[in-house]
């Protein structure tokens, strides 16, 4: 396999405290990969320092063989780290449409024109319709669709989505994830951040568990999810939930 | 078309000002062209989000430079311009490289506090002539009016067009996405520092212009009034008035309050100041997006007839 993203030894520090700790993982094009684990395990953390929005206290990250550790985010981002936010960061200022075409235009310096016509295309591809809708009219799913369309607008090698799914309804999850299967078919390495465990099995190649920052179990979904210490790291989640 | 057109007709209207009013008005248009600058230059720094309040530290900067350029190179104050703006423009790159790092109000209170220490700087300074500032003999122009007003007015239209090119060209979407998510702007692959540099870089040397061709106009320096913070306020309250984050905005509003607050000063010498911040305040709270929009709409539906205006 191709391996686009390869991350060794990362780790990040905040004060005392480990959220990523010593951890070696890679990504390959054309296929899922699925981030799993309790809260507070470090997942987004993951993504944070890949695509540079936080510098890593150690490791290394290559990109299609090329060293990026120390780079900004924007540079990262041209290169072909594409990422969504967690919780839906939209520009406000503009329609959905432009929000797709910053993308086109700043992640592969594309002119004003031809952006527009690959924010066009996306559109279509995502079905999304209301394009010159402003951020605040739309809907849960339109926001997550454009928050995927932006970061694919700038044709990355690789996508980290965290937890697009949060927030859908059934329907719509299965429209996303048919989505994310077809970006997948486009021979871009995608990398899900997801606590729907129904997602993950339908829609990973294989996953890497985390545990307060260290790589618990690492495979197929259907073999890693019977093994004991992924098991009792959702359960002492639960457990530490149960006394609140 | 119309539109255009309708343009054209007040480019040539401001053109041809000084052939058909008297030296007065002249000059309460001169000054009117001068604050539109300043205001114009500070909505620059805002659509990127950033609360700039070094406007009249730049103002003064520019102002000093020339003068001191003028009096110890002894150059054509002309010239002397061209100091003032790459001088200011050098200063906010060196200080815009950690300054811009900071956010909010941590950027706005550094700012003004940078605009106080150019004016204890010139205070100070033997060469610009410390407490009792400088003067020239003689005016920019040989004191011709008509030649300084041109100058002015081109000065402003430079302004627009700069503001005209930040808004319809990549730049529109890298200052307005770093203001409303920076983060969302940085995963997009927008270079924050290197756009909030060059806007900062830019709207300084329009300041440090501003200054320049203000205190060449009456070949006099002084440190508390060159630094006044009526070129601080005052480009503000423009902004806001005519709606801030556009071109037209700050226009308008320059106009606006440029007019009005001669107006009363001629109707009532004493307390016209009162009924001025009455106004400016009653629009801020009554009309929290300008006047512009209001306005044009009126123009556009009932004067040229063309309908259709958001």
């Amino acid at each position: 396999m191709d391996s686009v993203l390869k991350a060794e030894k990362i780790t990040k520090e905040f004060g005392g405290l480990t959220a990523v700790d010593n951890i070696t993982f890679s990504a390959d094009k054309g296929e899922i990969l699925g981030i799993i684990g309790p809260n507070g395990a470090g997942k987004t953390t993951v993504i944070n320092v890949i695509s540079g929005i936080l510098p890593l206290t150690g490791g290394n990250i290559t990109l299609k063989e090329r060293q990026i550790s120390d780079m900004p985010p924007h540079d990262r981002s041209r290169l072909g780290i594409s990422r969504t936010f967690q919780t839906v960061r939209p520009l406000e200022k503009f329609t959905a449409m432009e929000n797709i075409m910053v993308g086109a235009l700043f992640g592969r310096e594309l002119t004003k024109n031809k952006a527009r016509e690959r924010a066009e295309s996306i559109c279509d591809f995502l079905n999304l319709d209301r394009t010159d809708a402003h951020v605040d009219n739309l809907t849960v799913l339109e926001l997550k669709k454009l928050e995927l369309g932006r970061a694919m607008a700038s044709e990355p090698e690789i996508l980290f989505l965290d937890e697009v799914m949060a927030g859908l309804n059934s329907s719509e999850t299965n429209e996303m994830i048919e989505l994310i299967r077809k970006i997948k078919d486009r021979g871009v390495a995608v990398c899900v951040v997801e606590h729907v465990m129904k997602v993950v099995s339908e829609l990973t190649d294989r996953v890497i568990v985390l545990d307060r920052g260290e790589i618990i179990a690492r495979g197929r979904y259907e073999e890693v999810s019977k093994k004991e210490e992924v098991i009792a790291a959702y359960l002492g989640e639960e457990e530490e939930n149960a006394e609140d | 078309m119309k539109k255009y057109a309708f343009y054209l007709i007040l480019l040539l209207l401001a053109v041809a000002f000084p052939f058909y009013i008297d030296g007065y008005l002249l000059h309460v248009f001169l000054t009117i062209f001068i604050f539109m600058t300043m205001a114009l230059s500070w909505d620059m720094m805002l659509r990127t989000g950033q609360l700039s309040f070094a406007n009249a530290g730049f103002f003064g900067m520019g102002g000093y430079v020339s003068m001191v350029t003028v009096s110890s190179l002894e150059i054509d104050p002309l010239l002397s311009l061209i100091f003032a703006v790459v001088f200011a423009a050098a200063v906010a790159f060196i200080l815009g490289l950690p300054v811009l790092k900071l956010r909010g109000i941590y950027f706005a209170i550094v700012t003004l506090a940078l605009a106080h220490v150019f004016e204890v700087i010139a205070m100070n300074l033997e060469i610009t002539g410390g407490s009792t500032g400088m003067v020239l003999p003689e005016a920019i122009f040989g004191g011709d009016m008509q030649l300084l007003y041109w100058l002015v007015l081109g000065m402003a239209l430079l302004t627009i067009g700069i503001s005209e090119f930040f808004a319809r060209s990549r730049m529109h979407y890298a200052m307005h996405s770093i203001r409303n998510d920076e983060l969302t702007a940085q995963a997009s692959g927008i270079n924050v520092s290197r756009t909030l540099i060059i806007v900062f870089v830019t709207s300084s040397a329009l300041q440090g212009l501003a200054g320049a061709i203000y205190v060449q106009q009456y070949a006099f320096v002084l440190p508390e009034s060159t630094f006044s913070l009526d070129y601080l306020l005052l480009p503000i309250a423009m902004a806001l008035v005519g709606g801030t984050l556009s071109t037209a905005g700050p226009v308008v509003g320059a106009i606006f309050l440029g007019l009005i607050s001669e107006y009363l000063r001629l109707i009532m010498p004493y307390g016209h100041l009162l009924i001025y911040g009455l106004v400016i305040a009653v629009i801020i709270l009554f009309m929290p997006g300008g006047i512009y929009k209001p306005v044009r709409n009126i123009i556009l539906n009932r004067i040229l007839n063309l309908g259709g205006a958001s």
